[in-house]
C-alpha cells in the first residue's frame, strides 16, 4: 500500500490517480496523519504543495523516522521536504515555472535511467535546491536541459526518490513509466 | 397564447422564472412550488436529499438555482472572516412546475419604466490594485500560490428589467451557460461561457476555458488557435487549469479513467474565440452529489491554483462578500444528474443596487495596468447595457 501524504495541493489527486494504476492508495491531509495506515505503508509519498518545506515540519518528522525503512518519494514540494531534511537549502528562482513544459536529462551514470535520456516534463516551482548539494548517499540524476537546475535526486541505497518536475501533470510524457520504475526499483 | 405574448405577460407579473441557455435555444422555468434559500446549515441536507427524490419522469424532476461563493467555501472548509455584505442570500434553489423551451432569439421589447441608474463606482482602483497585485506576485515568488485572480467590483444604484436587459445582452453575447433569474426583490443577469460540471448518469465532465480573444477581421478559427499556442502566458495559464480540474475529477473519479477528451482547442463564440479544453470521468460508485460539488466547487478557473491556498490568499484580502461572482448556476435532477456553470459576467441586481464583479489572473509575468483594464473591458459590456 502506498501512502501519499497531501500538502493541500490541487495537483495530489493526479498523483493519487497516477499511483493507484499500481497499487492501493491512501491519501490524507498532512495534518490528519493517520499513524497506523502510515505504519502499514510500504512506500510514503510527500505530494506537492504551496509554500516551502519549512512550513510542514510533520512531514519532515516522518521523513525522518521512515527514512531506511520504507520507499519514499517526494514530488515538487515534496522533493524539496527531502532535500530539506538532507540540509539542503531551498531558495527562490528568478525564472519562475508554473505550468511549464521542459526538457530534462538524464545526467547520472548510477540512475535508474540511461544517462543521456531525455524526458519531456511539466513544471510547477517557484523555489529551486540551492547548489552544490551534497548528501550521503544522495545523488542529483537528471537536470533541466536549458539552465541546469536539479530536477531528480535519487538514493538507490535507502530507496528514497524525488522529482521537483511533475510526473502526474498531462505535460510530463512518459509519467506512468517514470513512477513504474522507482515503484519497482 | 404564443410564447413571445407568454413572456411578456410573464415578464409583466410578479411572478418569478428563470431562463437557462440549453443547446438550441433557452429553457424557460416558472411555476414554482418550493423556494429554498440556502445557509451553511441547510446546504449539504439539500444537496443530498433533493438528488434521491422519486423522478415521475417530468423534465421538471429537478432544482434550479445559485450556490454563492460563501457557501461554496464553508462546504470545503475554507473560512471567510467577517466582510462587508448586503445580505443577500447565500444560495438559493426553486422546483419549477413549467418548463418551456424557447428559441435562441427572445424576441422580447421593454414594456415596464426602469431607472437604469447612475454611474458605476468600483471598489478597488488602480493605485489599490496595484498594491494588492505586487503583495500576490510576492506571494506567487515564494510559491503560495501559482496563480490567483483578483476580483474588483463595480456598483451602482438602479432599477432594470431584469428581462430587457438579458435579451439585448444574448443578442450581442451569447454564451453557452447563459441564464438569468428574476425573484421579487433580485434579478441575475449573466452570458457565463463557462460549464462546470455536466453529469449524466455516471459520467462527468468539466470545460475550463483559460484564455479569450475578442475576434475582428483579421482574425480567423486558426489564426486564434496560433495565438494561443505560441502565447507562452496564456499556455501556462491554461495548463495549469487543465491540472487542476484533472484533480478535482480525479477525486471522484474511478482511477484511470480521468481523460482530456478535448485538450487546448479553440471554441468560436459570435464576439470571441475562447481557449478550452474538455475533461470528464468515469464517477466512482459510491460518490454522493455532495461529494461531486465539493470536489468541484468553486469552480478553480476563476479562482487559481492552488485552489485552497488561493482561497485563503484572496479570502484574507477581500472586505467585500462576493456574492453569486465565482458561484454555480445550474440545476440538480431528481436522478442524481446534474449541470452547473461557473458564475462570471454577471449583474446582480439586489434591493435596486446593481453589482458586477470581475477578475483577472496574476501570473508571474502579468503585468498590473494591463490586468486592471482587462477588468474594465470586461465589466463594461455589462455596464453597457445600462445606457
Amino acid at each position: 500500500m502506498i501512502y501519499i501524504i497531501d500538502h493541500q495541493d490541487s495537483f495530489t489527486h493526479n498523483v493519487v490517480h497516477q499511483f493507484e494504476n499500481f497499487d492501493d492508495v491512501v491519501c490524507t491531509n498532512f495534518n490528519e496523519i493517520n499513524e497506523n495506515k502510515l505504519k502499514k505503508a510500504d512506500i510514503i509519498v510527500f505530494s506537492p504543495g504551496p509554500g516551502a518545506p519549512k512550513d510542514y515540519p510533520v512531514s519532515s518528522q516522518i521523513y525522518k523516522k521512515y527514512k531506511g525503512n520504507k520507499k519514499i518519494i517526494g514530488i515538487c514540494l515534496g522533493f524539496q521536504q527531502i532535500l530539506h531534511c538532507e540540509n539542503g537549502k531551498i531558495i527562490e528562482q528568478k525564472k519562475i515555472y508554473h505550468g511549464f513544459q521542459s526538457k530534462i536529462k538524464v545526467t547520472s551514470k548510477n540512475s535508474l535511467f540511461k544517462k543521456n535520456h531525455q524526458f519531456t516534463v511539466g513544471r510547477y516551482h517557484s523555489l529551486k535546491l540551492k547548489e552544490p548539494f551534497a548528501a550521503k548517499n544522495f545523488e542529483i540524476t537528471m537536470r533541466c536541459a536549458i539552465s541546469n537546475t536539479a530536477m531528480t535526486i535519487e538514493n538507490n541505497k535507502e530507496k528514497v526518490y524525488g522529482f521537483q518536475f511533475h510526473p502526474e501533470s498531462f505535460l510530463t510524457e512518459n509519467g506512468n513509466l517514470l513512477i513504474k520504475k522507482i515503484l519497482s526499483a | 397564447m404564443n410564447k413571445k405574448n407568454y413572456l411578456l405577460n410573464l415578464n409583466n407579473s410578479k411572478k418569478p422564472f428563470i431562463i437557462y441557455k440549453s443547446d438550441k435555444g433557452f429553457d424557460l422555468y416558472t411555476d414554482f412550488s418550493k423556494k429554498i434559500i440556502l445557509n451553511n446549515k441547510n446546504i449539504e441536507k439539500f444537496i443530498n436529499t433533493k438528488t434521491r427524490l422519486k423522478s415521475t419522469g417530468k423534465e421538471t424532476d429537478l432544482f434550479i438555482g445559485f450556490f454563492g461563493y460563501e457557501i461554496l467555501n464553508n462546504l470545503i472548509n475554507v473560512k471567510i472572516k467577517k466582510q462587508q455584505t448586503t445580505n443577500f442570500p447565500k444560495g438559493i434553489f426553486y422546483k419549477p412546475e413549467t418548463k418551456i423551451k424557447f428559441s435562441n432569439n427572445l424576441e422580447y421589447k421593454k414594456t415596464r419604466l426602469s431607472n437604469p441608474g447612475n454611474l458605476f463606482k468600483i471598489n478597488i482602483n488602480k493605485k489599490s490594485y496595484k498594491i494588492i497585485f505586487d503583495k500576490f506576485k510576492k506571494k506567487i515568488k515564494s510559491g503560495e500560490t501559482y496563480q490567483i485572480k483578483i476580483c474588483t467590483k463595480y456598483s451602482n444604484k438602479s432599477e432594470i428589467d431584469a428581462l430587457d436587459f438579458f435579451s439585448r445582452l444574448v443578442k450581442s453575447n451569447m454564451a453557452p451557460e447563459a441564464f438569468m433569474i428574476k425573484d421579487k426583490d433580485y434579478s441575475i443577469i449573466s452570458c457565463s461561457p463557462e460549464n462546470l460540471i455536466t453529469k449524466k448518469n455516471n459520467f462527468i465532465t468539466t470545460k475550463p476555458i483559460a484564455g479569450t480573444l475578442k475576434k475582428n477581421k483579421k482574425l480567423n478559427k486558426n489564426k486564434a488557435l496560433t495565438f494561443f499556442r505560441k502565447n507562452l502566458k496564456e499556455t501556462k495559464e491554461h495548463n495549469m487549469i487543465v491540472d487542476m480540474e484533472r484533480n478535482d475529477l480525479s477525486k471522484i473519479c474511478r482511477p484511470g479513467s480521468v481523460r482530456i477528451l478535448k485538450k487546448k482547442i479553440v471554441e468560436e463564440y459570435r464576439d470571441l474565440y475562447h481557449y478550452v479544453s474538455l475533461i470528464g470521468g468515469q464517477l466512482k460508485n459510491k460518490v454522493t452529489s455532495l461529494d461531486i460539488i465539493k470536489a468541484m466547487m468553486p469552480g478553480g478557473s476563476v479562482i487559481g491554483c492552488p485552489k485552497i491556498s488561493t482561497l485563503n490568499l484572496l479570502n484574507k484580502q477581500e472586505k467585500e462578500n462576493r456574492n453569486i461572482y465565482t458561484g454555480s448556476f445550474g440545476y440538480l435532477k431528481f436522478n442524481g444528474d446534474m449541470r452547473f456553470n461557473i458564475i462570471i459576467r454577471s449583474i446582480l441586481n439586489f434591493k435596486d443596487k446593481s453589482e458586477i464583479s470581475v477578475a483577472s489572473g496574476v501570473v508571474i509575468d502579468s503585468n498590473a495596468v494591463h490586468e486592471f483594464n482587462e477588468n474594465y473591458i470586461k465589466a463594461k459590456s455589462l455596464m453597457d447595457l445600462y445606457k
